[in-house]
């Protein structure tokens, strides 16, 4: 079963590290997907950067909307995600318990699937 | 959590940190039929503390510990009975100092490595090979182990224990095999984890679902392997092939559970993650250069397949090629006989007819009912209705699968319409 975890973190929880803090979050996110991926678990872990430089896109009909970032009203924003095999879905939520990132984050654990039912 | 929930979260803990755990110990102690013991004796208090007390911050390293822990005290009372001090003295996880991280992470990749090739050792017979990978490096009960093979838990334990008793009589060690020994006992691994590929993957929907999640479980043991042990091209080309069957897995069953064969296969259905995941592992596999082994050969075929959007785009030509070298390094008259219906899509079914009609001489195709199914289908290509009528007669009575014989009745059938119109 595949699942993606969506680190998500609170609008401008970024800017109050300093960048040493910020290094050692970093490392410990790196050393977890080490271990994901030892256990034969890790498809993909990425971070993102910050929303403040990302640009919103969406069309009605003729019109298009391109909003560069940072989006005034938005609270939260995906800071990362992790892509993993689990045998099951008790797996895939105690992968997040246990990420570091739960600690600052909160994680979305999500079933890939198609978008209909 | 409710306390069902706190087991099945344990079970996924024990899941994922077992094998490590039992690698550990069986370094430790020299002796994987205890370290199983013992190993599940941790689990057991994992149980029991964390269904009263809910799950530790770090439930991996509570149990390593625990398990270790439980380690020093076997080897203490085996020290005074005598036994194994030379192991007491000389072994350093025991003299104090612990590893650093880094090595505490390499020689756990060497001591899974052991564990994989232990479980596998030639003197267990195979299916004592599969249930031991599953029960050590898949980290299932044997619960689920019986589940997936379709029998009973007390059988499965049985097998456990007679196994792990070869394991000890044979005093088979805890080591990796030496070089000379190598590339042999790599297969044997190697076919172990494509068994239990197998047996998921033959698993129909609407069976228990832990039949396939074997194919999942070969799948990770697959890629926990190319981990540990990179430099091998075919670990590298088993994980290939499986990745990319596995993706076809949504559109391989009918809505009523009717198999559906691949070129008429919804692509749409094909996990094109699965497949990214498949074609980087090809990639990995050819990077060591030629000539490529059968495992690697086979995964190139099934990339033909999952690189072409549409049937039409297929590109068989390459896949001829691929099979005159699957051919070459792992001869075989089935092989012989997919190459054939290989031919026959990219040089048309004249040129395959005649490879088919030499295979008909083959006393190990004798009962293979796609012999004369393919002849059929190649002599329907070609007009020779009356022909592929009775070759399709011929294949509905070798097969003991009823849709199958259903289907190639139909072709006759079809056959004996178009040949008595043109007559």
């Amino acid at each position: 079963m595949t699942y993606m975890l969506l680190v998500v973190e609170k609008v401008g929880d970024r800017e109050l590290r300093s960048e040493a803090e910020g290094r050692a979050l970093y490392g410990r996110m790196l050393d977890f997907s080490a271990q994901l991926k030892e256990r034969g678990l890790l498809t993909l872990a990425q971070s993102l950067k910050t929303d403040a430089a990302g640009v919103r896109v969406s069309r009605r009909g003729e019109k298009s909307t391109v909003r560069d970032g940072p989006f005034a009203e938005a609270k939260e924003m995906v800071g990362g995600i992790f892509l993993l095999t689990c045998a099951t879905r008790e797996q895939a939520v105690e992968i997040a318990r246990q990420c570091p990132a739960a600690e600052w984050a909160t994680i979305e654990v999500r079933e890939l699937g198609p978008c209909f039912e | 959590m409710d306390r069902s929930a706190i087991e099945r979260t344990i079970e996924a803990v024990w899941h994922m940190e077992s094998a490590r755990i039992i690698a550990k110990l069986a370094r430790m102690l020299r002796d994987v039929a205890r370290a199983e013991e013992i190993a599940q004796d941790a689990w057991v208090a994992a149980l029991a503390q964390w269904s009263a007390m809910g799950l530790p911050e770090n439930p991996g390293a509570w149990l390593m510990a625990t398990a270790k822990n439980r380690a020093i005290d076997q080897l203490r009372q085996w020290q005074m009975a005598e036994r194994k001090s030379a192991i007491m003295t000389h072994d350093p996880d025991l003299l104090g100092a612990p590893d650093t991280a880094a090595e505490e992470a390499d020689s756990i990749s060497d001591d899974l490595l052991r564990l994989m090739f232990v479980a596998c050792h030639p003197v267990l017979a195979t299916e004592a090979r599969v249930t031991l990978t599953l029960r050590l490096l898949g980290g299932l009960t044997p619960a689920e182990i019986a589940r997936a093979f379709l029998t009973t838990e007390s059988a499965i334990q049985q097998r456990i224990v007679r196994a792990k008793r070869t394991l000890s009589e044979a005093r088979v060690p805890f080591e990796v095999p030496g070089p000379s020994e190598r590339a042999e006992r790599l297969e044997a691994v190697l076919e172990v984890i494509y068994l239990i590929f197998n047996e998921g993957y033959a698993a129909t929907s609407g069976e228990d679902w832990m039949r396939p999640a074997l194919c999942e479980e070969a799948l990770r043991l697959g890629r926990v392997l190319a981990e540990i042990d990179p430099a091998a091209p075919e670990t590298h080309g088993l994980v290939a092939m499986m990745e990319i069957q596995a993706s076809r897995t949504r559109a391989r069953l009918s809505s009523t559970g009717e198999p559906i064969l691949l070129m008429q296969q919804n692509r749409s259905h094909w996990d094109q993650l699965l497949i990214h995941r498949g074609l980087a592992a090809l990639t990995r596999a050819e990077s060591f250069g030629g000539p490529f082994g059968p495992y690697t050969l086979q995964a190139a075929i099934a990339a033909c397949h999952a690189r072409a959007r549409t049937a039409e785009e297929t590109d068989w030509p390459r896949i001829v090629a691929l099979y005159d070298a699957l051919n070459e390094v792992q001869p075989s008259p089935i092989i012989a006989l997919n190459r054939a219906v290989a031919v026959s899509m990219a040089y048309g079914p004249a040129a395959a007819l005649d490879i088919v009609d030499a295979l008909r001489n083959e006393s190990r195709l004798r009962d293979y009912h796609l012999l004369p199914s393919v002849r059929g289908d190649l002599l329907e290509r070609l007009a020779r209705f009356q022909e592929a009528g009775e070759e399709f007669c011929r294949a509905a009575s070798l097969t003991s699968n009823s849709r199958e014989r259903s289907l190639l009745l139909a072709r006759m059938a079809a056959c004996e319409r178009q040949s008595t119109r043109i007559d």
